[in-house]
């Protein structure tokens, strides 16, 4: 039974694990309790509070005046670029994409700026994975690589793995054999019941040689027992953990490691070692996302472009011109003469958003007026897809969650963005 | 809506006996009407080949799975970009896209209906993506659309089997279709599936066990008919058998059929499943065994699945199939297994005219269609993008259609490569129009128990194509001269006007409402996603009405 003003089964989008089991309470305008967030999430939801304000250089105007002239200078810029940012839902991903392809514009996403080698690396040479759940119900050997999951995905190890039962883990954690690689200084899982620490420069090393034991017909051969080195080392523990598990998980993180340098091949080298298992056993390799619905933004790109990121639409078709994210981006800002930011600005690694500073930007989504990025702006404030307009997005596995509005009263970006599409489509036809 | 005449064309409407008449066909209201005023507006038909709208009853172009394919393959949508259409319409906005082997899904809305097809089914959608499978079919534009639901390596329903709880695992499907706004049950390598995940590289047959004695591919299949016939759904439920594209694995296939006597059931692309082994073990057809059977027993049905020479794209939930493909032909692989569900699997794949195989199984296919003796029940499929792509259904029907063009094509392939299949004893069939007209709308349309679809009787949905006749059927039936979707006119003088959208075409069956207490509780205890989450909730469009109980 649930008490007034209590919404549940909300989903989160301060990481890309989307918790849908989160328990709103809503108290004289404010939410004041988000039951099951961690604190991720409990600062991703706040109090739902958010200005609601529409500005054009700072100056407030009506929404209806800000659409008009953000449609007005869309329509007329020779370069226009247009960018999701995160918390925004796919319908209104939707829109933005609907945009740029009647502008030509380029379409892109902080996909590009954080977690390009991944999807590269996907692309290139395919990729064997789960839905988190078949993680839960079946992995009996998890390895963790180099996953700060304490500060960035708080609520794996409790509702994934490998704590809960699962289907073919019945006893849960105790079904499991949880492994810990850290690369450098990152702290995976004190709790781990084997932990590694390995040299970042051994990394690709490490993976590799893991790869060939795996591979070999014969993993106690003398030819990897001699083989000298900190890599072989390593890859000689964990190679027959690993084969013995009935469902492997190898789960790592695509976003951008702040604390270490890394290979920008390692998701090469990890998709490798995915398919390496799938020969002897059965493997999933599990990439974690940031949040506020970064994977709904691939897909929708994805089905909508056929490429999940950096398209170009300057021919009248999609191309797709996949780049390093952040050195692209501080080049974007001299490609660009107008850019539609649509999601939550605060959200943007810094190197994306200063990017803009000579561009004149039409920013539409929550806090929009709080961060005015280009050097001449329109800023439309709207509320937070999932907590003031529902909606669609994607947990880190692609599995589409709905989203709740659990406050009303503020203008929701979705109808913002396709009222201005349908301003852009009369005036480009 | 305005009324419309489409006067003077030569009408093939097999459903109504029509196969070839001069007449005029009436809309109003966006539907077939007997008359409309002489003041209506008027296309002038004189000389063409006017059609009921094309039916496309298994294809895969809006699924979680189909996304996964078209984002490993962007080298295939950048040599096959698509512009924008032009359309009329202010309301719509036209949308470029890639027109490749797994085309985006703006693209696949216009190319279908440039086609002069009308209604379009995915067939494979896992009910925890359906999410997505609604949204990429909102964006395919102008065709109804909707898709088959996976049920045949459910968790839950291999739970309620094992128990001996039939009658409640026929509830839990009639939950799930609605739940996921599906139009009906898929099974694909029942049980396969689960052992994949389980380690299994081993071939499935029928009676194996999945741990316990009870769950068998056998009694899954009969569990998911059975519950098909007794929920009235509009559609039997739609097989994908064991043992895919192995050697040999006819003898699965004419099992599986057998364990179904009596009841309907579609056997979706019978080519893949129709390959036998001669005496020294080297492949050979087995399609005349496989179709001679379903000659001989009217309740089953199937679609054919024929292989294209070319470039291909394999993407199915059948994920162990595509793990082996990955490991033959070396090409990158994408394999995404579905909790408690499903799986799916991709690898780009090419059929090529001097690889042995694939010469078998392009022969295999048109043996199957040729030697079939009822067009109602055995109706055309690529398996887009399996065997091939959508773009090709008019390069297949000119091969039906003209023995000449098919011999020609035959003699390029090595002789040796098709020895065993009647194909190359020369097959004289030639498919008339009228044939084609059944085994592209009228016949999916009844297989999907679509009333309303695949015919232009009075009272049917004004979805009518208008081809230019040609000699060459590749030809005529690659562009269409007029489309009229549900009475909108999309197409008109051969070009892309309107695109409105099309409907979701959905059922939802009642279901006893205390078997809700026991699906939740294990999604309490297994499921990531919260019970309270996973229907898709209320679709815009109307539900498609049910039969009484084991009326059909």
């Amino acid at each position: 039974m649930t008490a007034p003003g209590i919404i549940e089964n909300v989903t989160c989008l301060g990481c890309g694990c989307a918790c849908d089991d989160i328990g709103i309470t809503v108290r004289d305008g404010r939410i004041t309790e988000a039951r099951n967030a961690c604190a991720l999430g409990v600062e991703w939801f706040g109090d739902g509070q958010v200005p609601a304000r529409s500005c054009i250089d700072g100056r407030d105007v009506s929404l209806d005046e800000a659409v008009g002239e953000a449609a007005r200078t869309l329509a007329g810029a020779s370069r226009p670029l247009v960018y999701l940012a995160p918390d925004v839902s796919c319908e209104t991903q939707r829109e933005g994409a609907a945009i740029a392809d009647m502008l030509r514009a380029r379409l892109d996403s902080v996909t590009s700026s954080t977690v390009a080698g991944f999807v590269l690396s996907g692309q290139e040479r395919g990729y064997a994975s789960a839905t988190l759940g078949e993680i839960r119900n079946r992995a009996d050997v998890i390895l963790f690589w180099s996953v700060d999951l304490e500060r960035r995905y708080p609520r794996f190890t409790s509702r994934y793995a490998p704590d809960p039962i699962g289907v073919h883990v019945p006893d849960g954690r105790r079904s499991r054999t949880v492994i810990s690689v850290d690369v450098g200084a990152a702290v995976t899982l004190a709790a781990a019941d084997h932990r590694t620490t390995i040299d970042p420069a051994h990394e690709l090393a490490t993976l590799t040689a893991l790869q060939a034991i795996v591979r070999s017909p014969d993993t106690g051969s003398a030819t990897f027992a001699r083989s000298p080195g900190a890599a072989w080392d390593t890859a000689r523990d964990l190679a027959p953990m690993l084969l013995s598990g009935r469902y492997v998980a190898l789960v790592y993180d695509a976003e951008p490691d702040e604390r270490t340098a890394r290979s920008p091949q390692r998701f090469d080298a990890l998709g490798a070692l995915g398919r390496a298992l799938n020969e002897r056993t059965r493997c999933a390799a599990i990439a974690l996302r940031g949040g506020g619905n970064r994977s709904g933004a691939d897909s929708v790109l994805t089905s909508q472009t056929g490429y999940p990121m950096t398209v170009n639409f300057g021919r009248g078709y999609p191309r797709y011109g996949p780049h390093d994210g952040l050195a692209a981006a501080a080049r974007d800002g001299n490609r660009s003469d107008v850019a539609l930011v649509v999601g939550n600005v605060a959200a943007l690694p810094s190197a994306v958003s200063t990017a803009w500073s000579r561009v004149h930007t039409v920013t539409i989504g929550p806090r929009a007026s709080e961060s005015p990025l280009g050097d001449r702006t329109i800023t439309i404030d709207t509320g937070m897809d999932g907590i003031h307009t529902g909606g669609t997005a994607f947990r880190t596995d692609d599995v589409p969650l709905p989203l709740r509005a659990v406050m009303a009263g503020f203008p929701s970006a979705v109808d913002t963005v396709r009222s201005i599409a349908s301003l852009v489509r009369r005036m480009t036809r | 809506m305005t009324p419309l005449r489409i006067a003077g064309g030569r009408v093939y409407d097999p459903a109504n006996g029509i196969d070839g008449d001069v007449r005029d066909i009436c809309i109003d209201d966006g539907r077939i009407v007997a008359d409309v005023p002489s003041s209506a507006p008027r296309l002038d038909a004189r000389g063409m080949v006017v059609m009921p709208g094309g039916v496309d009853m298994h294809c895969h172009v809006a699924s979680g799975s189909v996304n996964v394919a078209r984002r490993l393959l962007p080298e295939d949508h950048a040599q096959h970009p698509a512009l924008a259409p032009v359309l009329d319409d202010l309301a719509t906005i036209p949308r470029s896209g890639s027109a490749g082997l797994v085309p985006t899904t703006f693209t696949t809305g216009y190319r279908y209906a440039g086609l002069g097809y009308t209604t379009v089914f995915d067939a494979a959608v896992a009910p925890l993506m359906a999410r997505s499978a609604h949204a990429q079919l909102d964006d395919t534009p102008i065709v109804d659309g909707g898709f088959f639901v996976l049920l045949g390596n459910d968790d839950y329903l291999l739970r309620q089997i094992d128990a001996g709880e039939r009658e409640r695992a026929r509830e839990y499907a009639a939950w799930l279709l609605g739940a996921s706004g599906a139009y009906a049950i898929k099974a694909v390598n029942p049980g396969g599936i689960e052992l994949w995940k389980r380690g299994s590289r081993e071939r499935t047959e029928l009676d194996q066990a999945l741990g316990s004695s009870r769950v068998t591919p056998r009694a899954i299949l009969e569990t998911l008919a059975d519950s098909a016939i007794a929920l009235g759904l509009p559609h039997p439920l739609h097989i994908h058998c064991n043992n895919l594209g192995l050697p040999d694995n006819a003898s699965t296939t004419l099992a599986t059929m057998a364990a179904l006597e009596g009841r309907r059931a579609h056997f979706t692309h019978l080519q893949f499943h129709s390959y036998g082994t001669s005496g020294d073990g080297a492949w050979r057809s087995a399609a005349r065994e496989v179709i001679e059977y379903v000659n001989a027993h009217p309740s089953l049905s199937g679609d054919v699945g024929q292989v294209m020479l070319g470039p291909a794209v394999t993407l199915t939930a059948d994920a162990p199939v595509e793990y082996l493909l990955h490991r033959s032909s070396g090409r990158k692989w994408a394999n995404v297994d579905i909790e408690l569900e499903t799986g799916c699997g991709v690898v780009p794949h090419e059929y090529k005219e001097r690889n042995a195989v694939a010469a078998l199984q392009w022969a295999i296919g048109l043996e199957l269609f040729l030697l079939s003796s009822d067009p109602w029940r055995v109706v055309l499929s690529t398996d887009h993008p399996n065997g091939g792509s959508f773009m090709s259904y008019p390069a297949l029907i000119r091969l039906l259609m003209d023995r000449a063009h098919r011999d020609e094509q035959i003699k390029r392939v090595e002789p040796k490569l098709l020895a065993g299949s009647t194909l190359a004893d020369g097959i004289a069939r030639e498919y008339t129009l009228g044939e084609i007209a059944i085994i592209t709308r009228a016949g999916p349309a009844k297989l999907l128990g679509l009333r309303d679809k695949g015919h232009l009787g009075v009272g049917a949905d004004a979805d009518v194509t208008v081809y230019v006749p040609d000699a060459d059927a590749e030809k005529m039936f690659a562009t269409t001269r007029y489309v009229v979707k549900g009475g909108t006119l999309v197409v008109e003088e051969g070009q892309l006007r309107r695109a409105p959208a099309g409907r979701r075409l959905h059922v939802r069956p009642s279901f006893d409402a205390a078997v809700t207490a026991d699906i939740e509780h294990h999604f309490n205890q297994y499921s990531t996603v919260r019970f309270a989450n996973y229907p898709v909730g209320d679709l815009r469009d109307a539900s498609v009405p049910l039969a009484p109980s084991g009326a059909r």
